[in-house]
Formats: C-alpha cells, structure tokens, sequence
C-alpha cells in the first residue's frame, strides 16, 4: 500500500494523466470499431469525423456563435437563480419570519420538476432568450436555496455565542462567523446548481431555440449529420467538466482553512 | 504538543512583562438572592456572592449544580429571574467591553489566522489592531503562529490563543468556563502558571469554573462551592503564591474541599420521586421492585429498582406501599424509604 502511495507520487505525470486513460481508451476503440465498419456512421459517427465536423464548424465560425450564445444563458440563467437562491437561503436561514413566510412555498415550488413548466413557459415567453433564462434560474435556485438555508442554519452556535459576547455588531457577526460557517454547503449547492444548469439549457435549447449548441444539434439532427451531435454532446461534456474545475477552485480558494482543502 | 513548545511555554510563564497594564483594573461584583429557572427546575436558588476587585475566585460543584449558569449570567449570555447582579455599584452590563468569557473550548474561527481569531471585535485601523493582536499572542507566547490556521494548532495553543483574544480587550472581568478541562494534566500546569502570571500582571477579577478542585486551590484566592444552586461552602485560600502541589496545606485544604464536595445530601427535593410499589421479584440475591411512579406534572411512569434480598428483606416493603425514589444518575434509581 505504503509504495503504491510513493510510487504515484514520485510519478507526477502518469499520475496526473491516469484519469484520462480510461476515456482515451475508450476513443480508440470506438475509432476502430468504424473504421473497421463494425459500427454505422448512422448509429455512431467516428471520433475524427467529429473531430473533422468541428474544425470544419470552427473555420467557418459557426460553432463559437454557439458555444458563446449557450455560455451566455447559463451564465445569466445561473446568475439569477443562483442569486435568488442565495438571497432566500440567507433570509429564511437567518430569520425565523421569513423562514415562516417563504420556505412552504419555496418547497412547494421546488417539487414540481422544473422540465414540466416547459409548455407553459413557451406560451409565456415564446421561443425568445427568456423562457430560456427562466428555466435555468429555475433550475439553479433550489440546490443553492436549501444548501444555503442548511449552511447557516449549521453554523457552530458556540462560535456565534462567542462572537456576540467580543462585542461583533449583526453585520460583523454575519461576515465573519455566519456566513464563512455557510461557505462549504454553499459550494456544494453551487456545484449541483451547476449541473442542473447544463441539464435544464440542454432541453431547453433542443425543445426552441435559433442558436446554442442545443439548437446546433437539433439542426444536426434534421440533416443526419451525426457527427455534430455527437460533437454536441461532448461540448456539454467539456463544460460540464469546465464549470466544475472551477467551482473547485473556489473551493480550494475559499475554504483553504478547512483541513480536507488543505494540501497535505 | 511538543517538547520545545512546552519549554517555550514555560519561558513565557516566567518572563512575560506587559505594557497594557492599568492599576487597579479589576471589576468587583456583587450578586444578590440571583434566581434562574429552567422551566420547573430552579437552577440557581436566591444565590449571593460578593467578588472583590482584582480578586480570583474559584467556583467548583458538581455537574449540573448552577455553576456554569452562574457564569453565563455574569457574561450576560443569560439573564437572571429574579434577584441583582451588580459591578462596581451599578446593574452589571455584561456584553460591553468589560467581561470577557474564555470556554472549554476555544471557539476559534477555523477560517481566520491566529492574528486575525485575536483581533476579533477590535476597533480601529487595521495596523494598529494587528499590532495589538500580535503583543497579545507574544504574552501568550505564540507570535510566531500569528498567520497559521487555528487547525495548525494543538488543543493547548488553541486555548493560549483563546485567552489571547480575551486579553486583548484588557477586560476587567475576566470569566473562565473550565478553559482547561480537555487539556493533558502537564499542559494544565503550564496553563496554570501562564494565567496566573497573566492574572497577576493585568490585576482584572478572574471567576474560574473547573470540576478540578486542585486547579481551584492552585489558583483561586477564594474557593465557593455551589450546591443546589446556591453557596455551600466559602473558603478562602491563604496559601503563598506560586502554589506548589506537593506542599502539605495545598493537599489538606484540597482534601477538605473535596471532602465537602464529595458529601453530598442525598435527600434533596430536586431528585426525589414518589411512588407505589406494583410488583416484587424475589430470587436468592437479588431483588426486582417495580414501582410506578407519579411526577409533579402528573406523569406516570414504572420504575425498576434493583437491590439485593437481604436489603429488601432490611426495607419489609409490600405491594402497594407508598415509597420515595432518589435517583442519583439518569440511569440509577435507589430506593430510599417507605413513606
């Protein structure tokens, strides 16, 4: 066990690429199995056809209108939900009122699944950015509500005894014991808001949009061109892994002082 | 904690000089006929206590006896039911700047540095606190950890810290809620000695609550024991200071604290039950009885009491007779005696 450990750790490289052995493996595979016709173009298209269809997408262009509008409705879709989530999980967390006025109907609202509202919110907002917008804060704002709402209301009630006997005003209570107390399960609703996010602009963007890689794909789709669905797909796969890379991040950043963010 | 730790603590006990000290800095107290209830139950009981100015007293009794309560409402975390609580002749505001709590444990930010645990509630520019910060970490001799996390630190240096953030407020009550009960005995000693020093330096009034009758002797100039919520013993320690342990007062005066502590009145209306006897198991040694049990608010509830034959034999109880139940620990009942 002992050299296992000292072995990866010497290796720095090969541990580092050890993660992706498993998908590049299975890459190679696939681009065998078509070029040695084993599987339909119909069915799967090869890895360098994909690869081919999204140079040929990227010269033209085409594809950064995409993947620049898609980045922008998750962005903004994820800035208004996950606001909106943050602000009620701090009142309702901090204040038994409006925990009392809100949080019935926060949950009330949380279990309907959000994909549902999709026929209402075409008739509502037509086939326009806001429909779309709608859905993904929709879909941000409950993981960062109710991670946010647990995060306050677990914050050492020792430790917010003691700042309010050393003479912290409500504010400074809140800066520098509550709300550092929340970080951690805030982070963790931010990283399931952020795949719920990619979740929710998918559909949407497959069900009525003009561009986006969801609209991309849609487009593919009537044209048999299943080499840009498939290159679809794994740009939602990539920022996917992009979006959590960075909440990671943060979280290193935030929470250096907790011992499980610490490096050893 | 290490062995250069401790000798560096060591050091700091014996050599730390303060430049923040005012004269005559303690806060006297006074607490008269203080009530606290907890629903029915009467935790503090019309307690009185005067504490000088400068004065260091040592508050012990058992668990559950008010003597932590007594601190809380000196801290103003708590306020009392009936009864003043006075500070130099006025009603004592317990969260101005004057009290400062220390607990069991340190309740550091696990998210600031040292520096910044120390500086907490400072007022003023930023240097100027820090600065103040650092002066009090080196009283405490930790400077040099002033910008690691709390998590660096062992549970010793985490309390050194902890009185450090107190100290900074230069308080001149400073209360103590068993600061040291989950340190090792040798790291307590050194504790020991760094408060007393401290104490000594910054002339503030301490109140200590420990369960550690021998930290009480150690450091207090006043022993009061609490019993039932109220005053039960009130003994002064006229032993020269450093207080050595091996020293034959030190040991007869903590015997005869303990001695007191120890003899507790058995029949005290806050543990009694009454009941009847429902049933009675009988084999060669040991005795079942089953008693039902009725509480103040009407409760009904069946009780188990073990006791041996021969004792049950001693106690000629029947079914159907009237008893008192004394219970001891939550999950101990004895059977005291028939009404």
């Amino acid at each position: 066990m002992a050299t296992t450990i000292q072995r990866i750790r010497r290796n720095g490289l090969a541990d580092r690429l050890m993660p992706w052995a498993v998908p590049a493996g299975l890459l190679v595979l696939w681009q065998a199995a078509a070029q040695l016709g084993w599987l339909s173009t119909r069915v799967a298209p090869a890895p360098s056809d994909v690869l081919r269809a999204g140079w040929e997408l990227a010269s033209t262009g085409e594809l950064f209108v995409h993947l620049w509008a898609s980045f922008v409705r998750a962005a903004i879709g994820f800035a208004i939900g996950g606001g909106l989530g943050l602000l009620f999980g701090l009142l309702n967390g901090g204040f038994r009122l409006f925990e009392r006025l809100f949080d019935t109907s926060i949950q009330m609202v949380r279990n309907v699944p959000h994909l549902a509202l999709i026929p209402l919110v075409i008739l509502w907002f037509g086939i326009d950015e806001g429909g779309k917008l709608f859905l993904v804060a929709l879909g941000t704002l409950f993981p960062i509500y109710l991670n946010t709402f647990h995060g306050i209301r677990s914050v050492d009630a020792g430790l917010v005894e003691m700042g309010r006997s050393y003479g912290l005003s409500n504010w400074q209570l809140f800066r520098r014991v509550i709300l550092p107390g929340a970080l951690p399960n805030i982070l963790v609703g931010v990283r399931y808001a952020l795949g719920f996010m990619w979740l929710t602009l998918i559909v949407a963007e497959t069900i009525s949009a003009t561009s986006g890689i969801g609209y991309m794909a849609m487009n593919a789709r009537e044209f048999l061109q299943t080499d840009v669905v498939v290159l679809a797909i794994l740009l939602y796969a990539l920022l996917g892994k992009f979006a959590d890379v960075a909440a990671r991040a943060l979280e290193r950043r935030w929470l250096r002082w907790n011992t499980a963010f610490q490096p050893s | 904690m290490s062995a250069s730790n401790d000798t560096e603590l060591a050091r700091v006990a014996e050599s730390a000089t303060f430049s923040t000290t005012r004269p005559d800095n303690g806060l006297a107290v006074r607490l008269e006929a203080v009530e606290r209830r907890f629903g029915e139950r009467i935790v503090l009981d019309r307690l009185s206590l005067a504490v000088g100015a400068g004065e260091f007293i040592g508050v012990v009794g058992k668990s559950g006896c008010g003597k932590s309560t007594l601190l809380r409402l000196l801290a103003g975390l708590d306020a009392a039911d009936g009864g003043r609580i006075e500070s130099d002749g006025r009603k004592l505001a317990g969260e101005g700047g004057d009290v400062r709590i220390m607990y069991q444990d340190a309740r550091l930010l696990p998210w600031q540095s040292v520096a910044d645990n120390v500086a907490l509630g400072l007022k003023g520019r930023r240097r100027q606190v820090r600065a103040r910060a650092l002066e009090a970490l080196d009283q405490v001799g930790l400077a040099d950890r002033a910008d690691e996390w709390p998590s660096r630190l062992s549970g010793g240096q985490r309390q050194r810290v902890a009185l450090a953030r107190a100290l900074v407020h230069r308080p001149r009550l400073l209360l103590l809620d068993e600061p040291l009960g989950a340190l090792d005995a040798l790291t307590r000693i050194e504790m020991h000695r760094l408060i007393e020093r401290i104490w000594r330096e910054h002339r503030f009034t301490a109140v200590l609550v420990t369960h550690d009758v021998s930290e009480a002797v150690a450091l207090a100039d006043r022993i009061v024991l609490i019993e039932d919520g109220r005053v039960a013993l009130d003994q002064e320690v006229a032993l020269p200071r450093p207080r050595a342990r091996g020293d034959a007062a030190f040991a007869a005066l903590e015997g005869r604290v303990l001695d007191r502590l120890l003899n507790v009145q058995a029949l005290n209306p806050r543990n009694q039950i009454r009941g009847r006897v429902k049933a009675i198991r009988v084999d060669e040694v040991l005795a079942e009885i089953e008693i039902e049990a009725i509480d103040r608010s009407g409760r009904r509830d069946v009780l188990v009491s073990t006791l041996t034959a021969r004792n049950l034999r001693e106690h000629a109880l029947e079914v159907g007779a009237e008893v008192l139940l004394v219970v001891f620990k939550s999950n101990e009942v004895a059977l005291a005696t028939p009404l």
